[in-house]
């Protein structure tokens, strides 16, 4: 792995994998002003595929296709990024596309966009699943950008203008701090000479986000009702500390010791092996710069939801209370970092890795310096951030039949 | 070392031959080189839905999770527990054809964890006790006292699970009637009242009976010692003379010579349809790429027909999402429209998705689309070669559902030199409109 810097002040991370049919590459571009409206990111990110001033969105779509080149953006609160996946061959073709989106994106189909982004929601809404989820981020992150869920963007986003949406573009590539990473088989003089080609018109700014820390102030419980489920959706939450709090490796050692590691976790074997309650059962670290969720999640027959919500009480307080054993905690360690391969098996994961903690500003070397850290956590560690985080306040979330709600 | 037949495959992008061997008692190891420090071991069982009928659906699926409490060497969660401290995945899943288990982990020290993997993968599949208490005892659905909830209440819930997805009951019902005989008819996952009352001994039948020497092919995929490995799968994999079992052939469903529709109502607020079809038989590559191209070019991504004519470019909004989708079966395809709609535009939605079809059964696909979706589809290959759990899933599909991994080596020839005159004929052979079967779920009211 190397890191360049171009001419335009932008950091790239290269990483050289012999023998490798594709290339990725990764483009972060960082957030400053959280969006006014909901919705207003997820706008700008979804037209970046609807048309430049070279390509209409289905002269570009047809162009992607016919090379079988995978490029889109993703908007994740704090920034976009954009992902490019290509066969060696088409590497350039795929870079011309890339900064032809970037740089010359029309916003023309905006009208339609909001349309269709709105029979998308109506569509998703639809699932159980997605209703509550929506009901829970919407109230852990409630007055805050990171709350800006599908019902929340149903109700704003009539008020959001094609000009506005113009001018976070503008503010986006003129003045946000920026990241690529490239991943592949590749010759590397030959991926500088074409980022320069195609990239040297923007520019990097040292430019930190206005996207204010979230907290939340009270415990709420939401109830949501669904006439005909099947099941009930329960999902209890807390903010906790982030990515850069020295806490942030033994919260995610708890996090795979109580409901993350798959099949042989706390709450796996307690409430779905022994109670039979469930198929799905987890708990869940979700981190983000100015905000970070621990959850747990259950989905279960309606008459369960009591039982359940003991049984996360249970479990919760007993990783409070009781101090870890050493095999367990070895366990959880050795889980957490073998599967952290997984997230790194192919070219575009791992750019989207080195790129992700570049962004960050932890260096894209952070993943070894993360397991070092993962390995030098304690059983006191576990017991003092299970302490930290599972406290009030909390929302929590339960989707159900009426009938099934009024007891909760 | 025991006697095998060895045969090797050209698998496009991987940078060595893949290896299969089949040993005398019929089982069949499947290895594969792939650089990087993960190895992935996978054991696929030529059973799922199948071999199953009205009195035992669901028992492929329910086993697979019984699998996975204990052995008589190990007891319930030691595999889960050993395997996954050691930063593994293990899972399983269970399809028409087939039901697969499978372990992705890194190497470890020396290969250690991948040896122990192999160990603990073997008994699972060749000793599982499959437990009473770990089953739960037997019940009547509804009944609220039952005191010992195990692992039957566990796939009740992903049942329940499945009933809450619209997109699921819309297949089910298109599913179900677009086979007249055929056990394809049926949901994988079977019934709440067939899996609250099944018993233990019809359970472990069925694992005897299914779970034999040539119905199983296992495959490693990683980079290691192809002797060393061959040695170790083939001393854990001690079948001790388990008798063989031919699964039964049957007989292929005639699509409905009539479209067929279907309409249910739930509490939800858009509209939801799956048109199907019958396609080909698994083994027949060429008629099975000529519906892959009919996919990528009439659903696939936005430059598709549907996306491009049903989303982008109407005046009125009808459509959410439109797309298409192939699924490949051993004893034949199922070609997918599927939508989500305006729930009050269900007419016309569905008059929109006739008139698509129509115009690619009248032949207007364009040379430039048919070399889109060739181009898409080799990309595919190189795609599917970048992960170890990839390519094992991709190799476990042609040994189990085609009997025949050569079928791979052939593939992008077979692509490259397939016509778009014979893609018309398969179209026609195939997709019309008569054979059609419709399921859409609306609002009530």
């Amino acid at each position: 792995m190397k890191k360049i810097i171009l001419d335009n002040d932008i950091p790239v991370i290269l990483k050289n994998n012999k023998n490798t049919p594709r290339h990725a590459l990764c483009f972060y571009f960082k957030i400053e002003e959280p969006e006014s409206k909901a919705g207003l990111y997820t706008i700008l990110n979804r037209l970046f595929l609807q048309g430049t001033k070279n390509r209409s969105s289905e002269k570009l779509a047809q162009e992607l296709d016919e090379n079988a080149i995978d490029c889109y953006s993703e908007m994740k609160h704090d920034f976009v990024r954009f992902k490019l996946q290509c066969l060696n061959e088409d590497f350039e073709k795929g870079l011309e596309i890339l900064s032809d989106i970037i740089l010359n994106s029309t916003f023309d189909e905006f009208d339609k966009e909001v349309i269709k982004l709105k029979g998308e929601i109506q569509a998703e809404l639809d699932e159980p699943k997605s209703k509550a989820m929506d009901g829970f981020y919407k109230n852990v992150y409630e007055n805050h950008p990171y709350g800006h869920t599908y019902t929340k963007i149903l109700e704003d986003i009539d008020y959001i203008t094609k000009d506005q949406v113009i001018d976070a573009y503008k503010k986006l590539i003129t003045n946000s701090s920026k990241v690529i990473s490239v991943v592949g088989d590749f010759d590397e003089e030959n991926v500088k000479s074409l980022l320069k080609k195609y990239f040297s018109s923007i520019h990097n700014t040292d430019t930190k986000s206005n996207i204010p820390y979230a907290n939340l102030k009270e415990t709420k419980l939401i109830k949501i009702e669904k006439e005909d489920a099947s099941q009930a959706q329960i999902i209890q939450g807390w903010h906790v500390p982030t990515i850069f709090d020295k806490d942030y490796p033994a919260i995610m050692v708890m996090n795979t010791m109580l409901g993350s590691s798959g099949l042989s976790s706390r709450l796996f074997l307690e409430l779905r092996d022994k109670k039979g309650l469930a198929y799905v059962v987890r708990s869940s670290y979700e981190v983000y710069d100015k905000a970070a969720l621990f959850n747990v999640y259950i989905a279960t027959e309606p008459k369960n939801i009591k039982t359940s919500l003991e049984g996360f009480k249970i479990e919760l307080d007993k990783i409070k209370n009781i101090p870890v054993s050493s095999e367990e905690l070895e366990n959880a360690k050795n889980n957490l970092i073998g599967k952290r391969q997984f997230f790194m098996e192919t070219n575009l994961q791992q750019a989207s890795m080195i790129a992700f903690y570049e962004d960050k500003g932890l260096g894209c070397d952070y993943e070894e310096k993360l397991i070092n850290l993962i390995k030098s956590v304690t059983i006191e560690d576990v017991q003092r951030v299970a302490n930290l985080c599972i406290k009030d306040p909390y929302v929590l979330t339960v989707l159900a039949p009426k009938e099934y709600l009024a007891q909760i | 070392m025991e006697k095998t037949i060895k045969k090797e495959i050209k698998y496009p992008y991987l940078t060595r031959p893949v290896e299969i061997y089949e040993r005398e008692c019929g089982h069949k190891i499947v290895l594969a080189h792939k650089e990087g420090g993960l190895v992935n071991i996978s054991s696929w069982v030529k059973t799922g839905s199948i071999n199953e009928n009205d009195e035992n659906n669901g028992i492929s699926h329910f086993l697979e999770h019984l699998m996975f409490k204990g052995t008589h060497k190990h007891k319930a969660g030691y595999f889960d527990k050993t395997l996954e401290s050691k930063g593994a995945i293990v899972n399983a899943a269970t399809w028409k054809d087939y039901t697969f288990y499978y372990v992705t982990l890194p190497q470890g020290p020396d290969g250690a964890y991948f040896k122990e993997a192999i160990e603990l993968h073997a008994d699972m599949m060749l000793d599982p006790v499959i437990p009473e208490d770990e089953i739960g005892p037997a019940f009547t659905l509804g009944d609220d006292n039952v005191s010992q909830k195990r692992e039957r209440h566990v796939v009740i819930e992903e049942i329940r699970m499945r009933q809450d997805q619209p997109w699921t009951k819309v297949y089910n019902a298109t599913n179900a009637n677009m086979y007249c005989e055929h056990p394809y008819k049926r949901d994988v996952i079977g019934f709440p009242e067939t899996i609250a009352s099944i018993s233990r001994e019809t359970i472990l039948d069925y694992y005897k009976k299914h779970y034999t020497p040539n119905n199983i092919t296992t495959i490693v995929v990683g980079d290691f010692n192809h002797e060393e490995v061959l040695e170790k799968v083939i001393k854990e994999f001690d079948f001790k003379g388990r008798e063989n079992y031919q699964n039964p052939q049957h007989k292929i469903d005639k699509p409905v010579n009539e479209p067929k529709y279907i309409e249910l109502r739930g509490k939800i607020n858009t509209g939801f349809v799956i048109t199907g079809w019958l396609g080909p038989v698994a083994c027949d590559v060429k008629e099975n790429i000529g519906l892959e191209i009919v996919n990528v070019i009439t659903g696939e991504g936005q430059s598709s027909r549907m996306y491009q004519n049903l989303i982008e470019k109407v005046n009125e909004p009808v459509f959410n999402v439109v797309t298409t989708d192939f699924y490949n079966f051993k004893d034949g395809a199922n070609f997918f429209v599927q939508a989500n709609f305006k729930a009050e535009k269900k007419d016309e939605a569905l008059a929109l998705i006739k008139n698509e079809m129509q115009k690619v059964l009248s032949g207007d696909i364009t040379q430039q689309e048919f070399n889109k979706a060739k181009k898409k589809l080799k990309a595919r290959f190189a795609e599917s070669s970048e992960t170890v759990s990839d390519i094992a899933e991709n190799i476990g599909y042609y040994m189990t559902v085609c009997n025949n991994l050569d079928l791979v080596e052939t593939y992008v020839e077979t692509l490259d030199a397939y016509t778009i005159d014979e893609l018309n004929e398969t179209v026609q052979k195939y997709l019309s409109l008569d054979n059609a079967v419709t399921a859409v779920l609306l609002p009530e009211g």
